[in-house]
């Protein structure tokens, strides 16, 4: 039974290798639950909650023995609902770790190192690529009055051309913004008014003011956003961010864990937020306001470091810059959580250079959608535009009104056939991440006797990993715990020294002496440590 | 502990037995003769005592008084909730609410009996009180006596000083040792009260004040002490060098908790998770939450004689403008005047800045027009301004001829493992931050009439015109004018600048063809907006407190048909006005 039912496994994990499209929900918890039962000395599946739209929260947890006791990396995915490839990292570098298990490098890793592993903290809202209707959706099941009139969903998006996916409306108008892209008339760009240039149409998204209030598609199915309901410069009141920080059950899971687990030391998540391709800079008047709003100094070079290993092993260019938006994951995990926090959205539409044999020439004016479809075009993406085409519309019953553009979703989700190779490329970003984490060990040990039964005893303690045992904020938290140095004695009296130091941290390579002046003989110990950089033992004989 | 509650409840029966007759009682102005439900006001209660007299107060009053539990505490306790109005009157659940609660910080523990005094006020007040029963009629107050149930207990039974604990009891490792609450404040003399220690020595900067050889004073810079004080009564446990680090006396604060700029601990002192991390003060907000019609807030605090608005974050003192700031200050300086002793301030400029208050998020994050009162003022004492500053003894006098020495433990000789031959004693813990008994009942009572004040001020909708004209052609204009007979508006400034609640409904009912609605921004030169969707229900933003707004239709129809006008507010409640030829 048990070997029908494992290979049965191997089957269903072949299919998902070879698995054509991004997973609905469903198959991602068929994946997290194949892992569970194909490592079960490695792995613990576990639901945190349900969201609002009825679906868990995943927790998977990689280790081995007491996990809770091992420093520990958090990777986080499906940070927002159209991130499709976020879940897909997520999921994917656990198994790729996993596959690896069977070897010595990734055996000693996990002996050292626990990885907890949220897959998809946006399943509700993930669930729209899947659907009949497709369009960009952020919001979780949470019913939500987006324009705060007193009526919920009264006037979201509606599929004017009737293709299934949610793109944009052009409306030729005086008083439009927006041009056609000089290089490519699929394109609209704004009209620079500076330069004397006149905007020829509107361009909005796909619907109808249903609720004839002048706002389009302004209260939709909405629900709150994950990335915009956490602490860190909450939006209060703004659409998707909810009316208090915190406010959802999938928020305050991710949280209620995040905070108990003192051993996390620092957080990786896979966003559109990104401080991995380039650093967030250190800026010193931000970094001494009353609401700390940038990063202290010496976390700000740990960003570098850890910024250049993730450009060295995924060569990615031309990323695009980012600024975090406020209540996102990325500035909570470091200004609240005060660990070190990473994100990257994994992938980005590369610059697609000029096709000089169709004659194409650099585009005079950079945009992203037009760098999309040349790309897309020599990639040979095809079926990702939809070609404008003019419709009635009631809301301009004398305007020409055409619906069309670029899908939902292609700019941020690479096409499938794409992912192995970025999968992997961010699993050895995460193992050589975790090769930095901080490690305590006592050396350099000695006992000089004094006179009889009189005995000092002095050592060393060290950092052997490349990062510090706490960022520099963390030593401000009451959620991290201190670096402890105790002295166990049973019969003998401590002369000299403290028996127990508390530490706020040990930089990389750091080191500090300690010596106590000991009455006795007989066994006594020398324990070291905390939870962020795990805990060395001594044992002597006096 | 248990046999203290069983004592207790049996002292509760035996004050419900009257002692008189009621021919033999004569009325006090202002106060019940013969209350149905006795309470005895000049003591505390501890979380049994409070639901035993809720229970009872909702027992004799059903049709003003409902009980329910709003939630439980991290340690199991029911947040019990009294629900007064005239439940004969209306729909409770429209009425513009005030919500009252007590006790949020742990050592706190009067605004619990002035809460639940307010409630039995009320509710015995209501037979032979014209104006309660006409504000029962319009308004609906929550009372929440103690919203921390748990601390309240761990105050009352376990040892503490006066000023511990202020935390909730989710254990919490203060020091980040790895080890939770292993340094205690330890009770050595056993007493229930953690007071203070104090040693000879050569080298101390203290001595016996003259004026009361009770109390310890600093000698000056160049004089010669002979005493030093060594903190509140405890130990070094834990062998980490510090005493008492690691205890539950501070560790979290529940006022630090809330949805209003929140900020985490390393920049306010005493936030826990993340807002409404705390179970009590969750269940708090969803009660909020389901009880839009809550307009008016109060929580009872101590100490210091204060009535406090916010905000309690510089950050945030754009978000109180001019319109709400003239309610606030009406309201706030009628307590000056009904507390003696109380002064009204703010709590970032008085204070000192503190984010994520519980009445931050009540005005900023609901648009609830809130106060905190530090209740108790050493003002109250002689009846003029007096501090607990050891050099000022009008704390020692207080209890030597008004108290007789009941709130002091002598200094007694105890033996210290760690500090060898010291001294133990002080005030107890219900001395100096809560009420002396006698002083409970007349500053519950002014309390309790400054939150009635503030309920009052709570917005009165009454459609107060409704006027009729024909425009020719069948077509007729109607015309309605709402009023607001009470200083708060239905949406305070920050409510209306996030649109917090929805805007107030204004709905004609009749038989003819509504063909459009409009809002009347100046009736006498006519100048209109039109609202295009829905045009039988306008929607305004705002009624002004002491206001009126109004709004007119076309309709097609009759002029002689019935024209009904009701209007639908969330924190205004609702009102009705027929007009027919």
């Amino acid at each position: 039974m048990r070997k029908i039912l494992s290979l049965l496994l191997g089957l269903l994990c072949c299919m998902a290798a070879i698995a054509q499209d991004y997973s609905p929900f469903t198959a991602q918890t068929e994946r997290l639950q194949s892992l569970a039962r194909m490592y079960p000395s490695l792995v613990t599946l576990k639901s945190l909650t349900k969201t609002q739209g009825g679906k868990d929260i995943w927790l998977l947890t990689i280790g081995t023995g007491n996990t809770a006791s091992k420093p520990a990396l958090a990777v986080v995915g499906g940070v927002e609902g159209n991130h499709l490839l976020g879940t897909e990292l997520a999921i994917g570098f656990a198994e790729n770790l996993l596959k690896g298990s069977g070897t010595d490098s990734i055996k000693n890793k996990l002996a050292k190192t626990t990885f907890y592993v949220f897959p998809n903290m946006s399943p509700d809202a993930m669930e729209q690529y899947f659907s009949k209707l497709k369009y960009e959706r952020m919001g979780n099941a949470t019913e939500t009055d987006d324009d705060r009139d007193g009526r919920s969903g009264e006037d979201g998006f509606d599929d004017l051309d009737g293709n299934g996916k949610i793109t944009l409306m052009r409306v030729e108008s005086p008083i439009g913004e927006y041009k056609l892209h000089p290089d490519d008339p699929r394109v609209l760009i704004k009209a620079d008014a500076t330069k004397g240039e006149k905007g020829k149409y509107l361009l909005l998204s796909e619907g109808i003011d249903n609720d004839k209030d002048g706002s389009l598609n302004e209260d939709g199915e909405g629900g709150i956003a994950f990335n915009r309901n956490l602490t860190y410069k909450h939006n209060t009141f703004a659409p998707g961010a909810g009316d208090f920080p915190a406010g959802e059950k999938e928020t305050r899971a991710l949280l209620d864990f995040l905070f108990d687990a003192f051993n996390v030391y620092a957080l990786v998540s896979f966003g559109s937020n990104n401080n991995l391709s380039a650093p967030v800079p250190y800026n010193p008047l931000l970094a001494r306001e009353r609401i700390l709003a940038g990063y202290l100094e010496p976390d700000a070079k740990v960003n570098t470091i850890v910024s250049e290993l993730y450009n060295k092993i995924t060569a990615g260019k031309d990323a695009p810059r980012t600024s975090a938006a406020g209540g996102d994951l990325l500035s909570w995990g470091y200004f609240h959580y005060t660990r070190y926090s990473f994100s990257t959205p994994g992938w980005w539409v590369p610059k697609a250079k000029p096709d000089t044999a169709k004659k194409e020439k650099a585009f005079t004016v950079e945009d992203p959608v037009a760098n999309y479809l040349r790309w897309a075009q020599q990639q040979g993406i095809t079926n990702t535009f939809t070609e404008w085409k003019t419709i009635q519309h009631p809301d301009y019953p004398n305007q020409k009104v055409e619906v069309g553009g670029v899908d939902p979703f292609v700019l941020i989700n690479p096409p499938y056939k794409m992912v192995v190779d970025i999968v992997k490329k961010h699993t050895d970003f995460l193992v050589k991440l975790s090769d930095l984490q901080p490690e305590i060990d006592l050396i350099n040990l000695k006992t000089e006797k004094l006179s009889n039964g009189f005995t000092r005893v002095s050592v060393d303690l060290i950092n052997k990993g490349g990062l510090s045992t706490h960022s520099k904020l963390g030593e401000r938290s009451y959620f991290l715990k201190k670096l402890k140095v105790a002295v166990k004695t049973e019969k003998q009296e401590l002369v000299g020294g403290r028996k127990i130091t508390l530490l706020n941290s040990l930089d990389a390579a750091a080191s500090q002496s300690f010596s106590w002046l000991i009455k006795g003989n007989g066994k006594i110990s020398i324990e070291a440590g905390c939870p962020t950089a795990g805990t060395k033992t001594i044992d002597i004989n006096l | 502990m248990k046999h203290i509650s069983i004592l207790l409840s049996i002292l509760c029966c035996i004050s419900l037995l009257p002692a008189q007759t009621p021919e033999q009682m004569f009325k006090a102005a202002g106060s019940p003769v013969n209350p149905k439900v006795s309470v005895v006001w000049n003591r505390y209660y501890d979380h049994a005592g409070i639901a035993e007299i809720c229970k009872k107060i909702a027992a004799a009053h059903p049709d003003l008084a409902k009980l329910e539990s709003i939630g439980k505490s991290f340690q199991g306790r029911d947040l019990w909730c009294l629900t007064i109005t005239d439940f004969k009157k209306g729909d409770a659940k429209r009425k513009p609410g005030m919500y009252i609660d007590g006790n949020i910080h742990s050592n706190e523990i009067q605004g619990a009996e002035f809460a639940m005094y307010t409630a039995w006020y009320l509710t015995e007040s209501f037979a032979d009180t014209k104006f309660i029963q006409e504000l029962l009629a319009d308004k609906v107050f929550y009372i929440i006596p103690t919203i921390n149930p748990d601390g309240r207990d761990s105050y009352i039974h376990q040892p503490n000083s006066p000023n511990s604990p202020r935390s909730g009891l989710i254990p919490v490792d203060n020091d980040g040792d790895g080890l939770v609450n292993e340094d205690q404040y330890t009770d050595l003399d056993g007493d229930g009260n953690i007071t203070l220690m104090r040693r000879k020595s050569p080298n101390g900067r203290f001595k016996i004040d003259p004026k009361d050889p009770r109390n310890m004073i600093q000698v000056g810079p160049d004089e010669k002490g002979d005493y030093e004080l060594l903190g509140q009564e405890g130990m070094d446990k834990d062998g980490d060098g510090r005493v008492s680090e690691d205890g539950y006396a501070f560790e979290y604060d529940p006022n630090r908790d809330w949805g209003w700029g929140w900020q985490p601990n390393y920049i306010q002192n005493g936030a826990y998770k993340y807002p409404f991390s705390l179970p009590e003060n969750r269940a708090v907000m969803e009660f909020v939450m389901k009880h839009p019609n809550i307009a008016a807030a109060q929580s009872f605090h101590n100490a210091g004689g204060m009535i406090l608005r916010g905000p309690g974050g510089q950050e945030d003192v754009n978000t109180y403008n001019a319109a709400d700031l003239q309610v606030y200050d009406a309201i706030g300086k009628k307590g000056e005047e009904l507390l003696p002793g109380y002064k009204y301030l703010v709590v970032y400029k008085d204070l000192y800045s503190a984010y994520g208050g519980e009445l931050d998020w009540f005005y900023a994050g609901r648009g609830i027009y809130t106060y905190s009162n530090e209740l108790w003022t050493p003002y109250l004492m002689f009846m003029k301004d007096a501090t607990r500053d050891p050099f000022d003894n009008s704390t020692y006098s207080f209890d030597r001829y008004l108290l007789f020495q009941d709130a002091f433990v002598p200094w007694k000789e105890f033996n210290h493992p760690q500090f060898g031959k010291i001294e133990i004693g002080g005030f107890k813990k219900n001395y100096t931050r809560a009420h002396p008994g006698f002083l409970l009942e007349s500053d519950a009572h002014r309390n309790m009439a400054f939150s009635v004040y503030h309920c009052y001020s709570t917005p009165k909708l009454e459609v107060q015109e409704i006027s009729k004209k024909e425009l020719g052609d069948g077509l007729i204009e109607i015309t309605a004018v709402i009023a607001n007979e009470r200083m708060m508006p239905t949406h305070s400034s920050q409510d209306l600048k996030n649109k917090i609640e929805r805007p107030d409904y204004i709905t004609l009912a009749t038989s003819g063809k509504i063909i459009a609605g409009l809002q009347v921004e100046n009736r006498d030169l006519n100048i209109t907006k039109e609202q295009k969707n829905n045009p039988q229900t306008i929607e305004v933003p705002n009624i002004p407190g002491m206001g009126a707004v109004t709004v007119k239709w076309i309709v097609e129809g009759k002029a002689d048909a019935k024209y009904t006008v009701s209007v639908d507010s969330k924190k205004g409640g609702t009102a009705e006005g027929a007009g027919s030829r």
